[in-house]
């Protein structure tokens, strides 16, 4: 439980308005570290609803998928250059992003992955670093400015944050198959 | 296997939730950035050109209806800008030159104008357009003193300008098309300049006659 209240905390953290416009005046960092940090947020704070709701999570998310497809939609429909600008000019989007990715993505992610065999996980480790790559080269070779609130320079950075972000999910994928890791527990 | 039937009815819904917000967020597939969404936007509306009092580069002061009967072919710019603003204006210069010169001053006329009043005065907006080869008269550069006057453009334009610490603007860049009417025709890509320039022509061919 003390999680949740850690998650909760981190929640109404980055909701406050200093630190909404500190993190969003970056585009880097509103992409690479706001939304992951709301996801993260939902992640801590799934234990709460999972004990509150124990039958709904059994019921409709019992192998794990729906939930993990729920999980991709929000990063999918979170990776498009129009709704990072919108969440900054309409307030409705911005409300929609506090809400959608710590309660769509994050605690439906936690609580389908340990549902998930090992063939699930993989295809989304594969599918997240297909989609980051695909974003990186994107952002990088784009010679318009995809945001109306951003610098192309800023662009080009997010891109390169997409690189890193697509191989270190390649990396810790590619270790999986070659590590067991109950061998050291 | 009620567990079943129940994870396939949440993956259905789970679809269509994420098929509807995706149609609806990117307007049916057709706007993925912001600046698409304005075009299709301003192209459906064709906003009319505001009454605004423009003083031009040559210290003339007028309102935009003397350019009524005329085309116009708009940019909006500020002088100290470095990065966009030198591109689309070497690539307004491009079409410039690829109309043919029957039409320029007479059924068109380019205006080049500056969301910097307080800084581009006319002289260095005289300036200015001579490091574009802008001949002050059928390609004027002007500002819009009354800030009043300017903003209500700019939102009837859909031109976002946003000012940063260090005297610079964050802006998006097209080229609108006002016909002799002062409504909004086209709103082209500033990059392309061949299809922009191909588009004025084919229009100016049509509407005005060989």
């Amino acid at each position: 439980m003390k999680q949740a209240i850690y998650g909760l905390v981190l929640y109404i953290f980055l909701m406050l308005p200093p630190v909404v416009t500190l993190a969003e005046s970056v585009m880097a960092i509103h992409m690479h570290m706001q939304m992951p940090l709301f996801v993260v947020a939902g992640f801590l704070m799934a234990p709460f609803f999972q004990k509150r709701f124990p039958n709904f999570f059994a019921k409709w998310n019992s192998n794990g998928v729906p939930g993990i497809i729920l999980f991709m939609i929000i990063v999918l429909y979170w990776l498009l250059p129009r709704t990072m600008d919108e969440a900054l000019t309409i307030p409705a989007v911005e409300i929609f992003k506090f809400i959608s990715l710590p309660f769509l993505a994050g605690i439906p992610l936690r609580d389908s992955w340990k549902k998930l065999g090992s063939l699930g996980k993989n295809i989304i480790y594969v599918s997240l670093s297909v989609l980051f790559g695909v974003m990186a080269w994107l952002y990088i070779a784009s010679p318009t400015q995809l945001c109306n609130n951003y610098l192309i320079v800023e662009q080009k950075t997010l891109g390169w944050g997409f690189v890193f972000l697509a191989l270190a999910i390649m990396i810790y994928f590619i270790q999986t198959l070659f590590i067991d890791k109950s061998e050291y527990e | 296997m009620i567990n079943n039937k129940h994870n396939r009815l949440a993956m259905i819904v789970v679809l269509m939730f994420g098929a509807i917000l995706l149609f609806v967020g990117t307007d049916g597939f057709k706007a993925f950035t912001v600046e698409k969404a304005r075009i299709n936007k301003l192209m459906e509306e064709n906003p009319v050109f505001p009454e605004v009092t423009i003083e031009d580069s040559k210290e003339r002061v007028y309102p935009f209806s003397a350019f009524e009967g005329k085309y116009v072919m708009l940019t909006f710019i500020y002088t100290a800008c470095t990065d966009v603003c030198p591109e689309l204006e070497m690539n307004l210069y491009e079409v410039y030159r690829s109309i043919p010169e029957k039409y320029i001053g007479e059924d068109i006329v380019f205006l080049s104008i500056s969301f910097d009043p307080t800084r581009d005065n006319p002289a260095t907006l005289e300036k200015y357009r001579q490091y574009f080869n802008s001949d002050g008269e059928t390609w004027r550069m002007a500002r819009i003193p009354n800030q009043t006057e300017l903003d209500n453009l700019l939102n009837e334009f859909g031109v976002i300008v946003i000012p940063d610490q260090n005297g610079h603007f964050q802006h998006n860049s097209a080229f609108y098309l006002v016909d002799p009417n002062g409504i909004l025709v086209e709103v082209m890509d500033y990059t392309e300049v061949e299809a922009a320039a191909d588009k004025v022509t084919s229009i100016l061919t049509t509407e005005v006659g060989e």
